[in-house]
């Protein structure tokens, strides 16, 4: 029995843009079900065909879309395209996701996965249409920003074309550029800087052909029953669809968890002016589901109603981009916060580490280390909204200082000594929005994500401060939290490989994944467990992508500002991050080695030695 | 079983046949202030019309409302005799630390406040071993001392605390279950699992004790409620403990009606929502719709059992130059492309009105195509004929997925 109709096409396609070469190959089945789709698959193929410590900007990186046996079907989030390559950033694997119609339309068209490797000549598109594979030149597209080539693209081929494109940061090799598809954005680990290293500005994608699953009936009957839980949780019913993913702003800074001024603190005195509620009340004009079959619409378009960028309509901000721009920088100016999305957005960068990187400038300025010459006359001082604009046009356009600031947070402070203890990273990835001296959980979170500091690999926060599934003692180190992060990790691998939106998570369990999972394909997984075990064997080959490329126990390490510095105020006042005692926890419940190696045993027992 | 317990039982549970509808109103002292309860009072008065078999309230409530249960025909009233801060929302709920289990109202109080049961709760999960014992044990002191005054215990066991994972919850549950049976429980309250064949792995850990299922937070829709009574009861479960879905409904009186017609006159679903078999005309609310083509799939799966959008019968299309905004192309029944058919092939279903094709008739010649005034007539290309709606036959599949309520069917 093949694949082909139990939830996959069955098909791999492969384009080598330096010889303009086309191939496919079948989707082997034993690695289908051993890795599902999505993250899994891309990270084995990763694996697979990247030559050990090869520069990420070297033609040889495959750039890898890959969809999950659970796209284009009834689930719901159904399109989210999951984008694998190797980190310009942290230079570990990097896996990120798109929302936007990509990942079906792939599908629709006859491949699960895309693998893109070598450098085109000139800049280039790839076109799939209904199965026909071309390159063309997109000297045209070169230099435009991601609305306009995407608008460009539509006008020329046609308007149910789906595309991934990148931006002007991208193209100049920004290592903070993601891949944009409708505006939306893979956004974190640099994966447009992979994009724009092999001159490849854009793909477009079209299909026809159905996706068939092994009992329609049984799954559509089992899809029915997830919708209706989303419809029942308070998150995805209520609160996302109203209020964004902002709509815990509050309950974070309540915690103390809301990280404030490059994470000096966890309070911000004014988050009541960046809350969900008050982004709901003031800029957002409109709710949509940003990825097929989406029901909680947590996506926002604002309008900005006044003052210097009047007029301008925003795709968002999300929780991430309002901590990054606001709590992180001081600034509580609305306006300015979606502007300098926008301003990413179009330019095709991540909001997340360009806001870090911004805090990180601040607290600089703060302490008399950087002046305002040295950042072209900006004076960087905390809050101020004007210097934060002008900081992120700079960063996006690669003009100025911004071109030493898009490097990064790591790479900056190396330039100034004794600043790398608040050089708030985790292998060079810029650290998201939970401050984890008051959610313990996320500080190892942080520490043993396989793309750097990631609040998205075991989402502890969901227990420590939002009270999911009953909630966990946010103070708490022990071995009970290691294990909860890491079912959290598990739990969170097979949604990135099936593949679905990680919002799902937060009305569905594992259970109702499960039952979606095993009419769509056919698999015989006997339980939950069984399914649970797909993403400890994902973590698992990721974890050895990273040692292969000399990534160690050495790097599961924090930032010392979250290691020694106590958190000043808040119900965690006066917590450090208990990282030692939890990571030699986490390696043992793992079943790795002192030094974070997966041990041979292990990789036997889930079968890995099978397929590596 | 004492004489008191049995008479008391009996008022909680309807014995012709030993099912129950419960109407809980204790959330603001359990979750904190909550839609739909800002006055338990008028609530109550509105929603009694619905005949609950019972209302469950916290003591406070019982005191101050005794003139609305002292009515003759009132309902049985249920007091919670503990408080727990595991439920708490939002803001005030932090930081939880611990989960907390306290005493509130010893048996004696509630049979001074008119209790017929008892409510309290039982919490599987525990992250400490020694808090999971401590717990346990209160449970059945509770169990016990309300038994010797003949008080009948409910108990209400859900998975909380540090063990519950999003694989386990099920097997803790019954778990919880089978230890409440152990230690004397007199009815069972839990929370829904979501599909019928793991609430009957619940309901058979329950050993005969009748189990109620708790409604949790409010389904989007009326349709969902009852579905989720509807499988319960199909599961072997003995009712319902509806709050939210009631008290934040439009019509909470109606909606227990329907409940009562689910359990205690076992009708279906579609029978007491009334819509059978009825011609329906479909009405896109474009202001509603999110753009994410739940829709465009699920009618492909409904008519060729693959999903394509692109052999769907309607579709989503971005509206301008506005970003994000959306509308549902759907048939609007106008009956154009029936007059342009040149061999017949197409007619409108006499009794339903719906659209059908004699495909034996059709030559695919395409004139319905051109003459669809709103485009959303299709062509298939492989089959040769066009794709037409027929409301998948009197139950459109659109209008029930479609997340936001964006198609509405409309009797006509």
């Amino acid at each position: 029995m093949g694949l082909e109709g139990r939830g996959y096409v069955g098909k791999i396609l492969y384009v080598d843009l330096m010889n303009e070469k086309v191939r496919t190959e079948t989707l082997d089945e034993k690695v289908a079900s051993l890795l599902l789709g999505g993250k899994g698959l891309g990270i084995w193929l990763l694996y697979k065909l990247s030559r050990p410590r090869e520069d990420p900007l070297s033609p040889n990186t495959p750039l890898i879309f890959a969809t999950g046996p659970l796209t284009g079907t009834s689930a719901p989030t159904s399109s989210k395209t999951c984008i694998i390559t190797k980190s310009p950033a942290t230079r570990t694997v990097l896996d990120s996701y798109c929302g936007g119609f990509f990942a079906s339309e792939l599908k629709y068209s006859g491949y699960d996965c895309l693998v893109i490797t070598g450098q085109a000549e000139r800049p280039s598109i790839i076109l799939i249409d209904n199965g026909e594979v071309d390159i063309r030149a997109a000297e045209n597209l070169w230099g435009l920003t991601t609305v306009e080539a995407e608008k460009e693209i539509r006008k020329s081929l046609g308007k149910d074309f789906k595309t991934m494109v990148i931006g002007p940061a991208g193209e100049r090799l920004s290592p903070i550029a993601g891949i944009f598809s409708d505006l939306r954005c893979a956004g974190r680990g640099g994966a447009g800087t992979i994009m724009g290293s092999k001159k490849l500005k854009a793909i477009a994608v079209r299909g026809k052909e159905p996706v068939q699953v092994y009992d329609e009936r049984e799954f559509n009957k089992m899809a029915w029953i997830a919708y209706r839980t989303l419809r029942m949780s308070e998150a995805t019913a209520r609160s996302m669809p109203v209020f964004g993913t902002a709509n815990i702003l509050l309950v974070v800074n309540e915690a103390g968890a809301l990280p404030t001024r490059n994470f000096q603190s966890g309070r911000f005195e004014k988050a009541e002016e960046i809350s969900g509620e008050s982004f709901h009340e003031e800029l957002w004009i409109r709710s949509y589901g940003c990825s097929l079959n989406c029901p909680i619409a947590c996506s926002k378009i604002a309008l900005i109603k006044e003052g210097r960028f009047k007029g301008t309509v925003v795709d968002g901000p999300d929780y991430e981009t309002i901590f990054s721009f606001g709590s992180n920088c001081g600034v509580s100016d609305k306006n300015a916060i979606s502007y300098a999305n926008y301003v990413c957005d179009m330019y095709g960068i991540d909001t997340i580490s360009t806001g870090c990187i911004i805090a990180f400038v601040m607290e600089l300025y703060e302490k008399g280390l950087i002046k305002s010459q040295e950042l072209d006359g900006i004076e960087a001082t905390w809050g101020n909204a004007e210097a934060l604009v002008k900081l992120v046009e700079k960063i996006a356009k690669g003009e100025g200082v911004g071109k030493f600031l898009q490097l990064g947070v790591k790479r900056i402070s190396e330039r100034y000594p004794d600043s790398m203890s608040y050089a708030m990273q985790v292998k060079g990835l810029e650290v998201p929005g939970y401050e984890p001296r008051a959610a313990q959980g996320m500080g190892l979170c942080y520490a043993v994500s396989e793309r750097g500091a990631c609040h998205l690999r075991a989402y502890t926060a969901g227990g420590e401060l939002l009270g999911y599934l009953g909630g966990i003692d946010p103070l708490s180190h022990d071995r009970l939290k290691v294990l909860y992060a890491i079912d959290r990790q598990d739990e969170k691998a097979v949604v990135d490989s099936s593949v679905l939106c990680f919002f799902t998570l937060f009305g569905l369990r594992l259970k109702e994944i499960y039952q979606m999972i095993v009419p769509c394909t056919g698999f015989n997984y006997e339980n939950e467990i069984e399914l649970k075990a797909v993403g400890e064997r994902v973590i698992t080959i990721a974890r050895l992508f990273n040692i292969r490329e000399g990534f160690s126990k050495k790097d599961d390490k924090l930032p010392e500002r979250f290691l020694k510095t106590p958190l000043p105020e808040g119900p965690a006042k006066g917590q450090t991050v208990h990282l030692r005692q939890m990571l030699s926890e986490y390696y043992n419940a793992r079943g790795w080695n002192e030094e974070g190696i997966p041990t041979k045993e292990k990789l036997k027992q889930l079968k890995l030695t099978e397929i590596l | 079983m004492t004489l008191g317990k049995d008479i008391r039982l009996n008022n909680i549970l309807n014995p012709s046949d030993g099912r129950c509808v419960m109407f809980p109103v204790d959330h603001n002292f359990i979750v904190g202030p909550i839609k739909g309860l800002e006055n338990v009072e008028e609530t109550l008065k509105r929603a009694l019309k619905g005949r609950p078999d019972a209302v469950m309230v916290s003591p406070g409530q019982a005191k101050r409302l005794s003139h609305i249960f002292g009515k003759r025909g009132a309902p049985a009233l249920v007091i919670r005799g503990d408080w727990s801060n595991a439920f708490r929302e939002k803001i005030y709920a932090l930081p939880a630390r611990k989960v907390q289990e306290v005493l509130i109202a010893h048996p004696k109080d509630l049979i001074h406040l008119g209790a017929t049961g008892a409510v309290i709760y039982f919490f599987t999960g525990y992250g400490d071993e020694n808090e999971q014992d401590q717990h346990y044990k209160r449970i059945t002191w509770f169990i016990k001392n309300y038994e010797k005054v003949g008080l009948p215990c409910q108990v209400c066991v859900i998975p909380v605390g540090e063990r519950v994972t999003g694989a386990n919850f099920v097997d803790l549950l019954e778990l919880g279950v089978r230890m409440a049976v152990e230690a004397g429980a007199d009815i069972l309250e839990v929370p829904y699992t979501q599909d019928i064949t793991t609430f009957k792995r619940i309901v058979s850990a329950a050993k005969g004790v009748p189990v109620l299922c708790a409604g949790g937070p409010k389904a989007a829709r009326l349709r969902d409620s009852l579905e989720i009574a509807a499988e319960l009861l199909e599961a072997g479960a003995s009712g319902v403990v509806f709050g939210r879905q009631v008290f934040q409904s439009e019509d909470p009186a109606s909606l227990l009606n329907m409940l009562y017609a689910l359990v205690h006159e076992g009708k279906s679903v579609d029978e007491v929502m009334g819509i059978l078999g009825k011609p329906l005309r479909l009405k896109p609310l474009p202001e509603k719709c999110i753009g994410c083509r739940l829709c465009e799939i699920i009618c492909s799966s409904s008519h060729a059992s693959s999903f394509s959008p692109y052999k769907s019968r309607l579709h989503v299309e971005e509206v301008g130059d506005a970003f994000k905004k959306f509308k549902p192309l759907v048939c609007t029944l106008c009956g154009s492309c029936v007059k342009a058919c040149p061999t017949g092939a197409l007619e409108l279903n006499p009794e339903l009105g719906y659209l059908q094709l004699n495909e034996e008739k059709c030559t695919g010649c395409g004139k319905c195509i051109e003459a669809c005034p709103i485009g959303v007539l299709k062509f298939d290309e492989e089959a040769r004929i066009p794709l037409i709606c027929d409301r998948c036959l009197g139950d459109p599949q659109c209008v029930k997925w479609c997340p936001v309520e964006a198609i509405a069917a409309e009797v006509y």
